[in-house]
């Protein structure tokens, strides 16, 4: 696979990968995505905006540079912008691999820290020495303001310039609260999105607090990902169950998507409208619930994006995709190409048999 | 205490409306007029004092950006729906006149003319543009979501020295027709609306020796435009929400100049939205259309 470099959402001549419920693999250009969906099925995407959640600043005890990473929050409730997880790098930018950041300075509870306009004060350290919760001070409005203005979206390493908000806001972008950009929707454009509707493949969002996807650190990443707020709407609740009275899929665009309706489906298979908080980490032993397919991008081995699709498939049929996406050179990371994977027949077979159990 | 019904009350509550341009005249008139009638606000403006002076006055939320500026458009669309969760309504009220005094286009300076498209085409397409998703999103929880683009007889008369101002709104104007055509299959109604001449500082600006007696007053104009927010917004949800105690509102007439009422609109029907196609997103309040509907009927 092939690092994408520039930060163009959705680059001419983008691939598609399909892996169909028999494991059987097919490429399509990704503009041509909507004839890979069927009528009857359910698109939901991850309508969350991206943060601008990395702040260089001043740990003032030490007067050292610091560069913060917010990488997660309590609640989506508007005004709950106080207090955040947050993972802190020693001076530097994104020029050096998360991996060769020097380490910050030694932070203790109560350390006062300078981030541009904003106040911030550590609040705990939490058992490494980069990760910290961290309470802004001021108003709401004016945390929003100074995250505005002082902000950057969090930045990568393989890219080749600096990426601005827009660069990290997807088409559908509403409710900024993401840390990454939830960016397998990168691909849904508004055109794909009128298609749909043409086709009677309906489209329908949640919120999904997209956290941090990799620290550089091993003994962080061990810990990713985070507890990760969401929000299913009603709507969308009603879309999921019309569906699948209808034997229709539910695709969901991205991993966050995942996330949200299986762990607020995990109690008793039933999703639920409203508030929850993902703690659920998906994989191999995952038997799905809601999901039927998974709209994403391509995820060399070994990431824990690339552990999440063996939900879907087996490993050997994991293997034939990464070979495919090797030799056709699919693009990798955030602005790469694309893979539509359903899950197999046989897992989906078995999941079926448990609900069945769970609904009687 | 403000002349509003319950029911005015009731329908406004909780509906969330960012208005650019939100400091002074018709911008400033409309804050107030939504927040009288209950809706959350947040204003954008570029001076900071006006902007934190007309917020703790109206009980907006105050956003400080400016509309001509690349940088300032996202910032700004973050704050908005950082603040209010959502977008129901987006007012892009922020003009600039170009070159004051006003001028011949043949002696309008390539950068004053820059200046007018920058803040009345392309901020407002930006914007609009980085808010789309939060839009489309509550019109699909919701039934509904308005973006209200202000007009002005400029884009359609050739006005001499009104160049500047007057083409950058005819592209406005334009544009607005297109994004309403292409994302009302999406729930997201789009609408230019022409407040007709009001006694404003812009006004002031462009023609000082105007006799301010015959100019329309901005709150007027404020609430002929709440008005026709309200139209387009509650028409849809109360067509598809099956609550009872929603109502269309009290009879307001749509001035398209084809006599069209509002009426006569095509309606939303549940689950059909796609096929729906209403043309009609131009609205003049010329002087003399007022709330009460006796006026144009």
């Amino acid at each position: 696979m092939i690092v994408a470099g520039q930060a163009l959402q959705r680059a001419p001549g983008a691939k598609l990968l399909v892996v169909d419920d028999r494991g059987r693999i097919a490429h399509a250009p990704r503009s041509a995505m909507v004839d890979s969906l069927r009528r009857g099925d359910l698109v939901i995407a991850n309508d969350a905006a991206t943060l601008p959640a990395s702040l260089h600043g001043v740990h003032e005890p030490t007067r050292a540079h610091i560069e913060i990473r917010l990488a997660a929050r309590r609640s989506l409730a508007v005004d709950d912008v106080k207090e955040f997880l947050a993972i802190v790098f020693g001076n530097g930018d994104f020029r050096t691999r998360t991996e060769d950041r020097p380490p910050p300075p030694r932070l203790a509870s109560g350390d006062r820290l300078a981030l541009g306009p904003l106040r911030a004060i550590v609040q705990c350290v939490l058992g490494h020495p980069r990760l910290i919760t961290l309470r802004f001070e001021g108003s709401p409005a004016a945390i929003w303001q100074g995250l505005a203005h002082h902000g950057r979206p969090i930045q990568y390493a393989h890219m080749a310039t600096l990426l601005e908000l827009w660069d990290v806001w997807t088409p559908i972008a509403g409710a900024p609260v993401a840390f990454e950009p939830p960016s397998a929707s990168f691909a849904l454009d508004w055109r794909t999105l009128a298609a749909m509707r043409r086709r009677g493949i309906v489209f329908a969002t949640l919120t999904h607090t997209a956290g941090i996807s990799s620290t550089g650190d091993s003994e962080l990443d061990a810990l990713l990902p985070f507890d990760e707020p969401y929000s299913i709407p009603e709507r969308t609740l009603r879309a999921v169950m019309r569906t699948r009275a209808q034997r229709g899929r539910v695709v969901a665009v991205g991993t966050t998507v995942v996330r949200a309706l299986e762990d607020s489906a995990a109690h008793d298979g039933k999703l639920r409208a409203g508030a929850g908080v993902a703690t659920l980490r998906i994989g191999e032993s995952t038997r799905l619930k809601i999901v039927d397919a998974i709209l994403t991008g391509t995820h060399p081995p070994g990431t824990s994006h690339y552990a999440l699709l063996r939900a879907f498939v087996d490993e050997p049929t994991l293997c034939r995709v990464t070979r495919e996406l090797d030799a056709h050179a699919y693009r990798t990371h955030e602005f790469g190409d694309s893979m539509l994977v359903e899950r197999s027949a046989r897992q989906f077979h078995a999941t079926c048999g448990a609900e069945a159990l769970t609904a009687a | 205490m403000n002349g509003y019904s319950m029911n005015d009350l009731r329908r406004w509550s909780g509906v969330r409306v960012a208005i650019t341009g939100g400091t002074s005249g018709l911008g400033l008139a409309l804050v107030r007029e939504l927040r009288a009638r209950g809706a959350e606000v947040a204003l954008i403006a570029r001076h900071r004092e006006q902007v934190e002076r007309m917020a703790s006055e109206t009980g907006a939320h105050g956003i400080v950006g400016d509309m001509s500026n690349k940088e300032d458009i996202h910032r700004i669309a973050m704050q908005i729906l950082g603040r209010l969760g959502g977008l129901d309504v987006l007012v892009n009220s922020a003009s600039s006149l170009g070159p004051v005094p006003l001028a011949l286009l043949a002696d309008t300076e390539c950068e004053d003319f820059e200046l007018a498209l920058a803040t009345n085409v392309l901020g407002p397409f930006r914007l609009t543009r980085s808010l789309l998703g939060a839009l489309a999103a509550t019109a699909r929880e919701r039934g509904s979501a308005v973006v209200l683009n202000v007009s002005s007889d400029a884009a359609v008369n050739a006005y001499a020295t009104w160049g500047a101002y007057g083409a950058s709104k005819a592209a406005l104007a334009h544009l607005t027709r297109i994004w309403n055509e292409e994302m009302i299959g999406e729930g997201v109604r789009f609408l230019n609306v022409d407040p007709g001449d009001m006694d404003t500082s812009l006004h002031a600006l462009a023609v000082p020796d105007a006799d301010r007696s015959t100019l329309k007053r901005p709150e007027e104009a404020a609430r002929e435009m709440a008005d026709v927010i309200a139209g387009a917004l509650f028409e849809r949800r109360a067509v598809e929400s099956s609550a009872s105690d929603m109502r269309l509102g009290p009879g307001l007439r749509r001035d398209d100049e084809s006599g069209r009422r509002r009426d006569d609109c095509p309606r939303v029907i549940p689950g059909e939205r796609s096929e729906v196609r209403d043309p009609i997103c131009d609205m003049r309040l010329g002087p003399g259309l007022r709330r009460d509907d006796e006026t144009v009927r």
